[in-house]
């Protein structure tokens, strides 16, 4: 009967049904399923999809049903995770946002979803993010690494204004920064002093594995 | 007086019947009325709800009624006269005339390896005198050739690259907005006495930010001719159906016009239809899909019956090097903005997407922008290019027509010659060492650098030029939006005894 529900999850996930894998997570709770693996099973199902993504067999609206249908569940489970006191391993916190100025949304988005695919806790700031909003986002939710995005040459410098914040904060050590974007190149990564630079989606989950030494 | 540019001589393509271009209308006022848009400027929000808009201050939300859209649509001329420096070059938008501008390119591109590249001061200059010495190339758009150059902070690129055009060039320029840039940008225009095309680009789907509205207020109220540009991907940012994304680029598009037509009446405004479908692989939108000539063809149609002048998708190929995808990518997309009543298309240079342009690239692109111009003028048809009565004197064979007055005086008229395409004989062509139209187009660049002479600005219009970008300059330093060391590096490449060209 677990086992059962826990195919239905997957399945879910792998048909972006949004509704379907909310059901399903609400029926891992009333039978006393373990919500640990549930969360194990959806991971196991986005990470087929992203797999499929990198070879060129699914494309981008289905990473992102995929993606969509487990964070229906995702809320859930976790809650009951919560009350449990278990504790699911991440492997790490993300917080990610396109700079101030900037209002590109798409690249930035594909990023956090293959993060979360990949399963990492990503905080997704959204667009349009001032420094001051990066800092609090990342003292907050007591982030591993940071990912900004800026597509145009014109906002690619409020990357570095972010980075000066943080050492202004003396949390620049404690945090990895990642860069992408249109208009960003590995010569102004390393330019504005940040960890890593990658011009891909795939790459970039890549890049925060290597960075936080997983 | 103005520039003629391509006039199409027939009918214009019709992709929709008349219902569905009625729907496609209904379904733009039924969203601008009942799912509006998102404008985030205080001072537009107040403008549009004491014109009868609904406002929600705190979403930022304002429904547009359908009385004020077809008002507003009424407003903005159906053509407009726009000067540039040389007033044969001053633009006529609008009617059944169609542009070509240079496109952008961010960086450069070696056209060896194609492999991109910062470019120098000297070639963007170089690019800007390449293209103003190419016929088909009737105006420069903005962040053209190049977004920046070597030395320059990204905050003065925009308007490093204006001086380089009205330097090197007499055509008519166009200016984006940047952290205010397009302050400067007016004031720059004024200084030399000319009228710059501004622009306000909206943020699919269905919003607009207050540095875009800013520049729209700017340029409205300083009397300039503004373009409200859209950037939709459908799937992305709009629906992925043509007809969905036809209608919220209608309605941003259209929301952007009732602001201009409310801050200044008759205020003249070129639309841009920039649509592009997600690539649904990379995220990346597909500038070479045929979706996109579909898309702005329904456009062309749309806005004939508004009578606002309307901007194509920039023409920007997929391809990373100037190859067979990248012709017949840019051939579908100037061919379609020809045949279906564009008013302007940036066609030239580009050489992958909006991330390479080179001059090279833009001298090939004269050929194909000359033979869409050829074709629009269609065929003319009157006794004389019957010519019944020369065909009863030449007779069949042996008679024949090439040594005819009719022919000498005909045949350039008819005929397109390319300048870079090889059309050699066979033998002829392995003895010019099997040069492709590249090999040519290389050699027609360099000629045009050592012989195209600018006309020069006035000293006067010079030291102006060079006063507004040094206002500039304390401006954004005051920002602290350069370094020390861009300032450093800025400098540095200001100190070349032919400043500014290199």
């Amino acid at each position: 009967m677990s086992i059962e529900v826990l195919e239905r999850l997957k399945k879910a996930v792998l048909e972006y049904d949004e509704e379907e894998a909310a059901k399903c997570a609400r029926e891992v709770i009333e039978k006393q399923v373990d919500p640990v693996e549930a969360m194990n099973a959806m991971t196991v199902a986005i990470r087929q999809v992203g797999d499929g993504f990198g070879r060129g067999e699914f494309f981008l609206p289905d990473l992102v049903g995929a993606a969509d249908a487990m964070s229906a569940a995702t809320p859930i489970l976790e809650e009951a995770i919560r009350k449990s006191g278990a504790s699911r391993k991440s492997l790490g916190t993300v917080v990610i946002g396109t700079v101030y100025g900037d209002i590109h949304t798409i690249g930035k988005t594909m990023v956090a979803t293959l993060l979360s695919a990949e399963g990492f806790q990503v905080v997704d700031l959204g667009i349009n993010v001032t420094a001051e909003e990066f800092v609090a986002g990342i003292k907050k939710n007591n982030a591993d690494i940071l990912a900004m995005s800026a597509l145009l040459t014109t906002t690619a410098p409020e990357q570095r204004k972010v980075i000066n914040n943080l050492k202004e904060e003396g949390i620049r050590d404690k945090i990895k920064v990642i860069v992408g974007g249109g208009a960003i190149t590995q010569e102004f990564a390393d330019s504005i002093g940040a960890d890593g630079y990658d011009p891909t989606a795939p790459g970039s989950v890549k890049l925060a594995r290597k960075l936080i030494g997983i | 007086m103005a520039l003629r540019g391509f006039v199409r001589k027939f009918k214009p393509l019709e992709i929709l019947t008349e219902e569905e271009l009625e729907a496609i209308h209904k379904g733009t006022l039924e969203v601008l009325w009942t799912t509006g848009v998102r404008i985030e400027h205080d001072r537009a929000l107040k403008l549009l709800e004491k014109n009868g808009c609904k406002v929600d201050y705190e979403n930022k939300r304002v429904k547009i009624p359908p009385d004020l859209v077809e008002e507003c649509l009424r407003r903005a001329p159906s053509s407009f006269h726009a000067q540039a420096r040389d007033e044969k070059y001053d633009l006529m938008v609008g009617g059944d005339t169609l542009y070509l501008a240079v496109a952008p390119g961010q960086n450069t591109v070696d056209i060896d390896t194609w492999e991109p590249r910062v470019p120098t001061r000297k070639e963007n200059y170089d690019a800007v005198t390449v293209s103003d010495s190419l016929s088909t190339v009737h105006f420069f758009s903005p962040y053209t050739p190049y977004f920046g150059f070597e030395g320059v902070p990204a905050c003065m690129a925009m308007l490093e690259s204006l001086a380089a055009r009205i330097r090197n060039s007499t055509k008519f320029q166009c200016v984006g907005f940047s952290q205010n840039s397009e302050i400067f940008a007016i004031k720059m225009a004024q200084a030399v006495g000319i009228e710059i095309l501004g622009t306000c680009a909206w943020a699919p789907p269905l919003a607009v930010y207050s540095d875009a509205v800013e520049s729209a207020f700017r340029f409205a109220e300083a009397g300039l001719p503004i373009r409200i540009v859209t950037g939709q991907v459908m799937g992305g940012t709009a629906p992925a159906t043509i007809a969905g994304g036809v209608i919220t680029n209608n309605a941003e598009v259209i929301a952007g016009l009732v602001l201009v037509q409310l801050i200044k009446p008759g205020t003249r405004v070129l639309v841009k239809d920039f649509s592009a479908a997600m690539n649904m692989n990379s995220g990346s939108p597909g500038f070479g899909g045929v979706e996109i000539a579909l898309h702005n063809a329904v456009s062309s149609q749309i806005f004939r019956r508004y009578g606002v002048p309307l901007d194509h998708t920039t023409a920007y190929p997929n391809s990373k090097a100037a190859d067979y995808q990248s012709s017949y990518e840019k051939c579908f997309r100037v061919m379609t903005a020809g045949m279906s009543g564009a008013n302007t298309l940036l066609f030239h240079g580009s050489v992958h997407g909006e991330l390479t342009h080179h001059p090279v690239q833009a001298v090939l692109d004269d050929d194909m922008a000359g033979m869409v111009g050829r074709f629009m003028e269609g065929v003319e048809v009157n006794h004389e290019t019957m010519a019944t009565d020369l065909i009863r004197a030449v007779g069949p064979v042996p008679g024949h027509f090439l040594s005819k007055p009719h022919t000498r005086k005909w045949w350039r008229h008819e005929q397109f010659v390319p300048e870079s395409a090889d059309r050699l004989t066979y033998p002829v062509w392995i003895d010019s060492g099997k040069k492709n139209c590249l090999d040519y187009a290389r050699e027609r660049t360099e000629n045009i650098l050592k012989t195209h002479k600018v006309t020069p600005l006035t000293s006067s219009q010079e030291s102006n030029v060079e006063l507004v970008l040094e206002e500039a300059r304390e401006y954004y330093k005051k920002k602290e939006l350069m370094t020390a060391e861009e300032i450093s590096t800025y400098n540095k490449s200001m100190k070349s005894p032919n400043y500014p060209y290199e």
